[in-house]
Formats: C-alpha cells, sequence, structure tokens
C-alpha cells in the first residue's frame, strides 16, 4: 500500500525502464485515439506519478469484470496497469478475509483520503432497505456509500454497474439499481460491457493517474475513445449491410458468405462498444466475426431489448439506394437509421418481450 | 522503379498507400526545414493488412534496425527514406499494440533516458565499489 514513491523510482528499483513506460504510453495513446506525439508526455507523467490507490468493491455481480481484466493477456505491456495501482481492497483477489479484509479498505481510505479510485462491478439492491446483498454483515447499499465517501472517483465497471444489467432487468425483484443513481456527489466514469473490454477498463484507469482527470465522456458517462461509434459503424460486415446482403437464418447461403447479420438480431446499430477493433482473446475474434449477432451488452436495459434474435426493424428502404443518398447527404440515412433503431429499442424495453424459443429461428421482426 | 514509385503507380487500391506517403513526406519537409518532424499511429486507421504491406513494401528498409526486448518485444528500423522511421511495439504474446511510422532523427525509444542513465552510473558505482568486476588472474581467457 506504500504510494508515496514515484512510479518511475519504483519500478526502476525493479529493473523497469523508462523504455517500458515510452512503450506503455505509446500503447495507451494509440488506445485512447491520442496522437502519437502524446506518448513521451504520458511516459514522464506516469513516471511522476504516485501510485494510485484503488478499493474494488464487488455486488451483485458474476465475477466476469474482474476475470475479463485478469486473464485477457499475457503479462508484460497491458499488465504494466497493476505495476500503477495498488490494489488494496478486492474481495476475489485478496488473501486476507473476515475483518483483516474489511479493516484493509478501512485503512486504504483513511491513508488515501480525497485522493483513492472506486471501482465497482455489480448492481447494488435497495429493495426492502437492500437486505438482498451484503458482504461482512455490511449491505451492498452501506459499504458503497460509506467507501464512495472520500474518494476522488467512482468507475462502475459491467453493465451491472454502469445500468443495472441482468439484476435489474425485469421484473428487476431486488431493486437494482446502477452505480450512478447513488452516487451523485463524484465523479462516476462507466465502462459498460458483459463483461467490459479489459484495455478499456486498464486505459481508463491509466488515463486517470496518468492526466489525474476523468477522460471525455459520452452522455451515458462511457468514455469516447472506446464508445464513442457503433459496432455497426466500425464492423467488417458494415459494406454488405450497404449493399443490402444480409443472414436470414444461422446456416443460410447468407450466414456461409459472411454477410451481415442484422436480421438475426443484430444490435451493432445500437451499441456503442470498441469490440469491432479491439476485439477480444488477445485480438482474436469478437461475436459477429464469430457469425453471432451483436447482443447489445453495453448498452443500458440490453436484457429486456426485445429478444437477443429480434432484428431491430426490417429494413424499409432499399438500404443501397439510401446509403447512396447518405453518402450525398453527409451521412443522414445514417443517422434516420440509428433514430429509428433506437426508437424501436426504446419500444422493446418499455413492453419486455420474453426471448422464445421462436426467436432462435427468427420469428417477426415487427 | 523504386517501391515508392510502384506505390504511387499504383490503381485505387495504392491510394491509401499514396495518402499516407503524401503526409510522410510532407512530415519530412518539416523536419527539414524547422528539426521537427511528427508522427503517424497506423493502428488508428483503417488499414487492412495488405494496405500495410504495401507501405511497408514502399518505404523499404534502411541500414538501421534496432530490437527491444522490454515488456515484450519491439522493431525499430529506419526506413530506405533517412528520418522515417517504422516503430513497431507487441505485447509478450507477439500481437502487435502499437504501429507507427516516426518522422524524426531518432526515435524517442531508442534514445537512453535521464533517469536511467542516472540509474545506470549508480548501479556501475556500486559495481565497482562492491569489486564485483574483480577477476582473478586466469579466470578471464
Amino acid at each position: 500500500m506504500k504510494t508515496d514513491l514515484r512510479l518511475g523510482d519504483m519500478l526502476q528499483a525493479r529493473g523497469v525502464s523508462r523504455r517500458a513506460f515510452l512503450k506503455y504510453s505509446s500503447y495507451l495513446a494509440s488506445l485512447l485515439a491520442l496522437p502519437p506525439s502524446a506518448a513521451p508526455v504520458m511516459a514522464a507523467a506516469l513516471a511522476n506519478a504516485k501510485r494510485q490507490s484503488v478499493i474494488w468493491l464487488s455486488f451483485q455481480e458474476c465475477t466476469g469484470c474482474t476475470e475479463s481484466l485478469t486473464r485477457s493477456h499475457s503479462p508484460n505491456l497491458e499488465d504494466l496497469i497493476f505495476d500503477f495501482i495498488s490494489l488494496d481492497y478486492h474481495h476475489t483477489l485478496q488473501a486476507a478475509a473476515g475483518d483483516a479484509a474489511e479493516h484493509a479498505r478501512e485503512a486504504a481510505m483513511a491513508a488515501n483520503k480525497g485522493k483513492y479510485i472506486v471501482v465497482v462491478d455489480g448492481s447494488v439492491p435497495v429493495k426492502d432497505g437492500g437486505i438482498y446483498s451484503a458482504i461482512a454483515g455490511i449491505s451492498n447499499l452501506d459499504m458503497l456509500q460509506e467507501t464512495v465517501k472520500d474518494a476522488m472517483a467512482v468507475v462502475a465497471v459491467g453493465t451491472c454497474a454502469a445500468y443495472g444489467g441482468l439484476p435489474g432487468a425485469n421484473p428487476n425483484p431486488t431493486g437494482a439499481v446502477a452505480i450512478s443513481t447513488l452516487v451523485t456527489d463524484k465523479p462516476v466514469i462507466n465502462i459498460p460491457g458483459c463483461p467490459p473490454i479489459p484495455e478499456a477498463m486498464a486505459a481508463t484507469l491509466a488515463h486517470v493517474i496518468t492526466f489525474g482527470k476523468l477522460p471525455e465522456l459520452d452522455n451515458l458517462g462511457r468514455p469516447k475513445a472506446f464508445f464513442g461509434v457503433s459496432i455497426h459503424d466500425r464492423c467488417y460486415r458494415r459494406p454488405f449491410y450497404d449493399k443490402g446482403e444480409f443472414a436470414e437464418s444461422f446456416d443460410d447461403e447468407g450466414a456461409k458468405q459472411g454477410w451481415c447479420l442484422y436480421k438475426l438480431g443484430c444490435k451493432g446499430p445500437v451499441t456503442n462498444n470498441a469490440c469491432a477493433t479491439l476485439k477480444w482473446n488477445s485480438g482474436t475474434s469478437f461475436p459477429i466475426q464469430s457469425g453471432h449477432p451483436c447482443l447489445g451488452c453495453s448498452e443500458p436495459k440490453f436484457w429486456d431489448m426485445g429478444g437477443f434474435y429480434k432484428a431491430l426493424s426490417e429494413p424499409m428502404v432499399d438500404i443501397p439506394k439510401m446509403v447512396g443518398a447518405a453518402a450525398l447527404a453527409g451521412g443522414v440515412a445514417g443517422v434516420a437509421t440509428g433514430l429509428l433503431n433506437r426508437s424501436k429499442k426504446a419500444k422493446a424495453v418499455k413492453s419486455h418481450q420474453k426471448v422464445t424459443v421462436d426467436d432462435l429461428t427468427k420469428g417477426d421482426a415487427s | 522503379m523504386t517501391g515508392c514509385e510502384a506505390a504511387l503507380a499504383g490503381g485505387p487500391e495504392q491510394s491509401f498507400t499514396a495518402s499516407l506517403l503524401g503526409e510522410i513526406a510532407h512530415l519530412l519537409g518539416q523536419l527539414a526545414a524547422s528539426g521537427t518532424g511528427g508522427a503517424i499511429d497506423l493502428r488508428s486507421l483503417p488499414l487492412q493488412a495488405a494496405d500495410r504491406e504495401a507501405l511497408e513494401r514502399a518505404l523499404g528498409r534502411g541500414e538501421v534496425e534496432a530490437r527491444l526486448t522490454t515488456a515484450g518485444g519491439s522493431e525499430v528500423f529506419e526506413t530506405t527514406y533517412p528520418g522515417v522511421w517504422w516503430v513497431r511495439h507487441r505485447g509478450a504474446d507477439g500481437r502487435i499494440s502499437s504501429e507507427t511510422i516516426e518522422v524524426t532523427l531518432i526515435p524517442e525509444i531508442l534514445k537512453t533516458h535521464a533517469d536511467d542513465l542516472a540509474g545506470a552510473r549508480g548501479r556501475l558505482a556500486e559495481a565497482i565499489e562492491n569489486r564485483l568486476f574483480e577477476f582473478q588472474a586466469g579466470e578471464v581467457e
């Protein structure tokens, strides 16, 4: 928990050279869509920074977010983030248990008052006084409020923490809510996804450590560098959408040809995330590349979006013609399709359609 | 015909390479005139493997190549156009983590940082003081 040393000095003593800092910063700058000239500045800032105290709270969650961050890469470059933070409390990873674990959290809060970051995965149940989830006899609600009181910022990782996720899906028996619903007097960064992309989590933390401030966020509190563009817009199957070539079932000729999965329920057009560019499993693939529609897991209420295999809407216009017009009209058609889809999504959320066996073979898209 | 001429003479499929070469030429002119070059992040561009290969063919490999072994491997080489460097960093799994074209006299990653220099000076002095380099006669052939 020693956080008074500069990262540069601390890591130099362990044989980590400034070249490693610069290399990591080049990687970060690229991830965060910053110009390459930012890398040396970031490397210098990182070397001068103190090790960042992080308290990680896990509430109504499945541990997939922690798995994503800790197991996705082989050691070295990407794992440098773990040298930059002091993970002072994480009840899945820490050796301590019981009172000792809770004392570690309290000690970290006292030693780094006003400077620590709280990372939360999982939603918080608030129904019936928050009795549905507790750790060490402390309800999630009480633990969150007590821990964020003196925090610098809060990072809600995973869709459960960012928007309520699965625990918050209809009928939401525990009254699960997002962290931003409960924390209103501190900066909250949402990094949604089920699970979130590890690079998004690591780079966001590194951004805060390096620059001492939050990255630019969108209207849902997500870092724009990772959530600024829809999966659809970065999808390698997008040209098939533009040409109106769609797979109609999972084993038809269109599916074999790798055509667009829009009619099979792909939520890529209404889902902002970096899956299509960063991919998963060390850059191997992402759901659409594996032949499965995007589920929209980084969007609010994705469980209640009307069925994973229901198309957002059947294209009602001739897509190639519309795309041609969009090229002339500066992408207006794309915006219109996006609005149409978002409206459809909102309607589906409101009327919560359950997924049935029929959905798996693609039923009526309306 | 040089790799660069071949790229510029190519069809529409070479247009990405041609655009990048134009930007590199602009940065090179800037470096020559003011001493300040610049860099292009190749990962930020929607390049296909074929585009990247075409660019690498167009620029070619010059007379300097370096390999780094910190936090995974890295390759740095000057292209056939002095002042234009290709910097490719990889993670431990071999996957490319960042890739830039740097137009500079020498890439920053190759320079020794002042803090590393101070550390090296201290370590070497300590080693000498502790006689870590003392060899007995006959030990070294």
